[in-house]
């Protein structure tokens, strides 16, 4: 079929008008193959102008256009919009900015003019072998699966369920509630942490759309974004459960580092040194000791140090909550304790909160010893525990004590390496499971449709958690809408099954993981559902069977070509 | 929870990067969102910072896309110069009026060729630049903002004192100024609310003891970052008032922090990052932080702290006991926490300001009834528990609006209350 | 070599940085060389080195590759990938008997808009001052 390209110039009132020869442009492009019509028009963008440019594309019965205006990043959207409206498939349409990359920026009329030529007929020689393509959906499961039962898992099966999307929530051990449960009191105000996780869970519990399946584990992931097939494994029975869903939330929590990998703290050593989670277990009113703060000798402590930082500068990071955690525990201390001295050791407080630095002033107004050192020990000898340290100008000290609560560094919990190898996550050195992006995708996943939060990416506290659990929510909520299918991007890379070599370097530059090895072939092939459309693939393949639509190599040849005649 | 077209719409006031995040998701699951802003320009404050921490990325760039994606979503309806004037109703159904200040400029006309600038008779100090530059009463705040089109500002304008000026008018080829617009009152039903209205940096001239505005070469942060911006009042040339290079520079971080009674949690972050980037412009310069606790949490900072503590940034513990001009630079008497009393002598003063809540909070919080704490921040129902809920049902906070924090946990945050937002509409259903 | 001769300069630039940095050049009305011709491309990852010998064997001076700052990339990895092929090219359009200096590589960012005029200009002269491409002698 005979190729009809029509070239639309826009003056932009005097902003190209005054600065290139329209006319010249008009005379020298004219004559060239295809152009069908080329005229210029005052201000292209304005609803008469998007109406004299829909109507002049039907009339001349127009196969392509160009547009010679402003950049596409101003318009293009609204062109490709008037490219629909005259029934002109809109990928058939290229501009060329003669504005903002050359009216504007060639002080000689001549020159300008010279260099408008050369962009438009550059967009005229592309467009020619340009192709027609269509939008692609797919099908998607708005359904939703939640790895791990803390606070976080629990929150986001809670706001994601509903009548028409299923939330299953896995948790490998035998009960929901994860670090929570053990917290006897929350800061800043000392509410009840178990109080706090037993009215999650009794929501989630009562919530048919959510299948809550304990002492289980998420063997298998495959599939993608909208379609993922998940296989889970109740340990117990062996027994098999299979199902779809269309995203993953991963919320495997954290441990606490082994501390007995530090031994100057003396734990596993030293009766009376505990871990905070320890601490922790003790308070809890059905624990071990009835909730009584007490030494293994069962009589009440006298001298109480905390010890923050255990670990920090062995792992390189902040654990962000024990600072806070620690003036907890002072208050707890002295509630039960009135007559207990405490004494907190710390290098740096960490008090990044509204009301947190008051409830620092408020522990240390209440008597509780702050004390900055560094390079801290805890030993024992026949008198009892001393645990010694030294501040940043060199002094030292000693203080004794009777008990000691080692606030140690926060990992990723155990499993969290394993789940990141079985989605292709990146996990950091430490085995944090790294975001999509650091500032603007906080709970997002390289891998489209996985979401992390909570501790499994980064030490951070109750209500941080639980805004992560909300915000991959509301990803998964905006993304996956039941009943409406996912609009997939338009110029995606397509493999030639003639060209392809099988040599499988497309697959391992892929920055999305998009492309996949069909063994039965022996070829690539494109996940349109993952591709973004960047073309390193295409670059990359030695055989030129990766292409991008609209961005094929001979497209850009095109425009190449005619750039330097 | 939907209105009565059947659809869910959402009221979000401020768009700052809290803003934007949530307006794209919500518009993406089909909701109509009013976006109310009440500068002629969008993207809040994180627009002014060129370069952010930890990876040093260009908070321009990092922005661009989504402001673009958002102008161009059909279901986002972006009301710049407007203002949230009274709020009824409850979640599902609330009755809004917003005030929408005249632009007197047309944007379907304007293409944002600027032409309308040079002629303009009036200058005035440029706000977005921390007044190191000025601006015409017609202006955009600077180059690359968005929506790409000018505003009157009526304060300065001659017009609006009473003269015939029409220079303005004369230069626009596009017929695009329109003095004959008005101020209008708009009325919006929403299911929901949402307030990210951001923060503002604390007033330095209440902490007279570190000279600023009094002394020369004591800089805030926020102007210090305008300096090194590439699209900024120096185009990224770092000079002193007297247009020298300065050889030395200090960083004091934490100021306010004891007059406001709170961490702002972002400022030594801040404040690093300012010492990286000054030595990434010039690596001869040398630069000291003055700082009592360091508040580097999370797994990634630190590491970024150690970076630039062994690319020979100088880190005092100390507090800051006296500031006083000494030639063209300052000198800065300090006592670390031994005792030991010392002074630092440097060509440039940089103070780390407190984080407050924005100017416009208190008559917000009185308009949508909700409370604020004790520091003017937007009140939450649960506080160190929940972050994003009110006392009243449907209207949710976001980001620095709600207390100081870094873009992740803003974003996050936007992000909650769109997962909120959305929940109770589906199950309304 | 006595002759005036205008350079043709062909640029790759990136969708999302190089290209918005490029337009914010022209709104704030930088100089930009004529000479420069410029084709947008998604990614600069896309750029495939036999798109940059197509530009010189088809009479290109110069040829500028412009992407987003590493790190910055759009789509993550992709300004790696070229600053990769960047490397090698530099060293084998030597063998097609070019020298290095004819490929240039520039990180602009959507704000630089400033810096994309200076490193237009510097690289717009550079070619000046080396003279027409030696390809130019031989193939056309």
């Amino acid at each position: 079929m005979a190729k009809k390209i029509g070239v639309y110039i826009c003056e932009c009132g005097s902003n190209i008008a005054d600065n290139v020869d329209l006319d010249r442009i008009i005379k020298t492009i004219s004559p060239m193959r295809n152009v069908e019509v080329i005229e210029k028009y005052r201000l292209l963008c304005s609803e008469d102008g998007k109406e004299f440019l829909k109507q002049s594309t039907k009339d001349h019965e127009l196969t392509h256009l160009v547009v010679a205006a402003c950049s596409p990043k101003q318009h293009e959207h609204s062109f490709m919009s008037v490219c629909l409206a005259a029934e002109l498939n809109p990928y058939l349409f290229q501009m060329a900015n003669i504005r903002e990359q050359c009216a504007w920026v060639t002080p000689d009329k001549e020159e300008a003019t010279d260099k408008a030529i050369r962009q438009i007929t550059a967009a005229l020689s592309r467009v020619a072998y340009q192709e027609a393509l269509e939008k692609k959906d797919i099908d998607v499961s708005p359904d939703v699966l939640v790895i791990g039962g803390g606070i976080a898992g629990v929150r986001a099966a809670q706001v994601l369920a509903a009548p028409d999307r299923k939330v299953y929530l896995v948790e490998k051990s035998s009960s929901l509630g994860g670090k929570v449960k053990g917290f006897d009191k929350l800061f800043t105000r000392m509410e009840s942490g178990s109080a706090l996780i037993e009215s999650e869970l009794r929501k989630v519990e009562q919530d048919e759309n959510v299948e809550v399946f304990t002492d289980s584990e998420v063997e298998q992931i495959l599939g993608f974004f909208g379609n993922f097939e998940i296989k889970v494994i109740r340990k117990a029975t062996g027994e098999q459960r299979e199902f779809n869903v269309g995203a993953v939330v991963l919320a495997t929590g954290f441990d606490l580092m082994d501390v007995k990998r530090l031994p100057q703290y003396g734990y596993g050593k030293l009766e009376d040194v505990y871990t905070s989670l320890e601490f922790e277990e003790m308070n809890v009113p059905g624990g071990p000791t009835g909730g009584k703060i007490l030494l293994k000798n069962g009589k009440p402590p006298e001298f109480v140090a905390i010890v923050h930082c255990v670990g920090r500068e062995h792992k390189g990071y902040c654990s962000k909550v024990c600072c806070m955690y620690s003036l907890k525990f002072a208050g707890m201390l002295k509630d039960k304790l009135p007559n207990v001295k405490v004494s907190e050791l710390y290098s740096d407080l960490c008090v990044p909160g509204k009301t947190y630095q008051k409830f620092y002033e408020e522990t240390k107004d209440s008597g509780v010893e702050f004390i900055r050192a560094d390079k801290t020990t805890v030993t024992q000898d026949g008198k009892g525990i001393t645990v010694k340290y030294e501040n940043e100008s060199g002094p030292k000290g000693d203080l004794a004590a009777d008990m000691v609560i080692l606030v140690p560094a926060m990992e990723p919990a155990s499993d969290t390496n394993k789940f990141a190898e079985m989605l292709g996550i990146p996990v950091d050195n430490e085995g944090f499971l790294v975001q999509e992006h650091q500032k603007l995708a906080p709970v997002a996943s390289s891998v489209e449709g996985v979401f992390v939060i909570g501790c499994a990416q980064g030490p951070k506290n109750i209500l941080e958690s639980i805004v992560q659990s909300e915000a991959a929510a509301g990803k998964i909520l905006s993304a996956l809408v039941p009943g409406r299918k996912l609009e997939l991007e338009v110029k995606t890379s397509e493999i030639s099954e003639t060209f392809c070599t099988g040599c499988k370097t497309c697959i391992s530059v892929c920055p999305y993981s998009a492309i996949n090895f069909d063994d039965f072939r022996k070829i690539a092939v494109v996940n349109e559902a993952l591709c973004h459309g960047c073309g390193v693939c295409a670059a990359a393949c030695p055989s030129g069977a990766a292409r991008v639509k609209n961005f094929a190599f001979t497209q850009i040849c095109q425009e190449v070509e005619a750039l330097l005649k | 929870m939907e209105n009565s077209k059947n659809s869910t719409s959402v009221l979000v006031i401020g768009a700052g990067i809290a803003g934007i995040e949530s307006s794209l998701l919500l518009a993406n699951a089909g909701a109509k969102v009013y976006l109310v802003e009440k500068a002629s320009y969008f993207g809040g404050n994180i627009i002014k910072w060129e370069e952010v921490f930890p990876n040093m990325e260009c908070a321009t760039c990092m922005i661009a896309p989504k402001q673009q994606e958002l102008l161009q979503n059909e279901n986002v309806e972006l009301l710049t110069l407007s203002e949230v004037e009274a709020v009824q109703g409850s979640l599902g159904d609330f009755t809004v009026k917003v005030r929408k200040k005249a632009r007197y400029v047309n944007l379907d006309n304007c293409i944002g060729c600027n032409e309308c600038f040079q002629p303009c008779p009036v200058e005035v100090n440029n706000e977005f630049e921390e007044g190191l530059s000025k601006r015409k009463a017609i202006y955009i705040p600077c180059a690359g903002a968005l929506p790409n089109a000018p505003a009157i500002d009526t304060d300065s304008c001659l017009r609006f004192k009473g003269e015939d000026c029409h220079l303005c008018q004369e230069a626009c080829m596009f017929e695009a100024i329109d003095y004959t617009q008005q101020d209008k009152e708009l009325e919006l039903n929403v299911g929901a609310i949402v307030v990210a209205t951001g923060f503002r940096t604390f007033d330095l001239t209440q902490v007279p003891q570190y000279g600023y505005k009094k002394l020369n070469n004591v800089y805030s942060i926020v102007e210090v970052e305008r300096l090194c911006a590439s699209n900024g009042p120096t185009e990224g040339q770092i000079v002193l008032q007297n247009g020298e290079t300065p050889k030395s520079a200090a960083i004091i971080h934490c100021v306010g922090r004891e007059e406001k009674g709170y961490c702002s949690y972002v400022c030594c972050m801040a404040s690093i990052k300012q010492a990286h980037f000054l030595k990434s412009k010039m690596p001869e310069l040398k630069v000291s932080q003055l700082y009592s606790d360091l508040c580097v949490p999370g797994r990634v900072y630190q590491r970024f702290y150690e970076e630039v503590k062994e690319s020979g940034v100088d880190f005092i513990r100390a507090t800051v006991n006296e500031v006083t001009q000494q030639g063209t630079g300052v000198a800065i008497k300090y006592k670390t926490e031994n005792g030991e009393e010392n002074t630092l002598n440097v060509d440039m003063l940089i103070l780390a300001p407190a984080v407050e809540p924005g100017t416009d909070s208190a008559r917000l919080a009185g308009v949508l009834a909700i409370p604020q704490d004790e520091h003017g921040f937007f009140g939450e129902k649960e506080p160190d528990l929940e972050a994003i809920d009110t006392s009243r049902e449907g209207i949710f906070i976001a980001g620095c609006a709600q207390s100081p924090k870094d873009v992740p946990d803003t974003v996050a945050e936007a992000e909650a209350t769109v997962g909120r937002i959305l929940s109770l509409s589906r199950q309304g259903s | 070599m006595g002759e005036e001769f205008t350079p043709r300069i062909v640029g790759f630039l990136c969708n999302w940085c190089s290209y918005a940095g490029a337009d914010l050049a022209g709104a704030t009305k930088q100089k930009i060389p004529s000479s420069l011709s410029v084709i947008k491309v998604m990614c600069s990852g896309r750029v495939e080195p036999t798109l940059i010998a197509t530009a010189y064997l088809r009479g290109a001076d110069g040829v500028l590759l412009a992407g987003c700052h590493p790190g910055d990339c759009h789509y993550r990895e992709g300004n790696y990938y070229a600053r990769r092929r960047f490397a090698l090219l530099q060293k084998t359009i030597e063998t097609l008997g070019l020298e290095p200096g004819r490929l240039m590589l520039a990180w602009v960012s959507a704000s630089e808009g400033q810096r994309f005029g200076e490193v237009t200009n510097l690289f717009a002269e550079q070619i000046r001052q080396m003279g027409p491409s030696p390809l130019k002698k031989a193939f056309l």
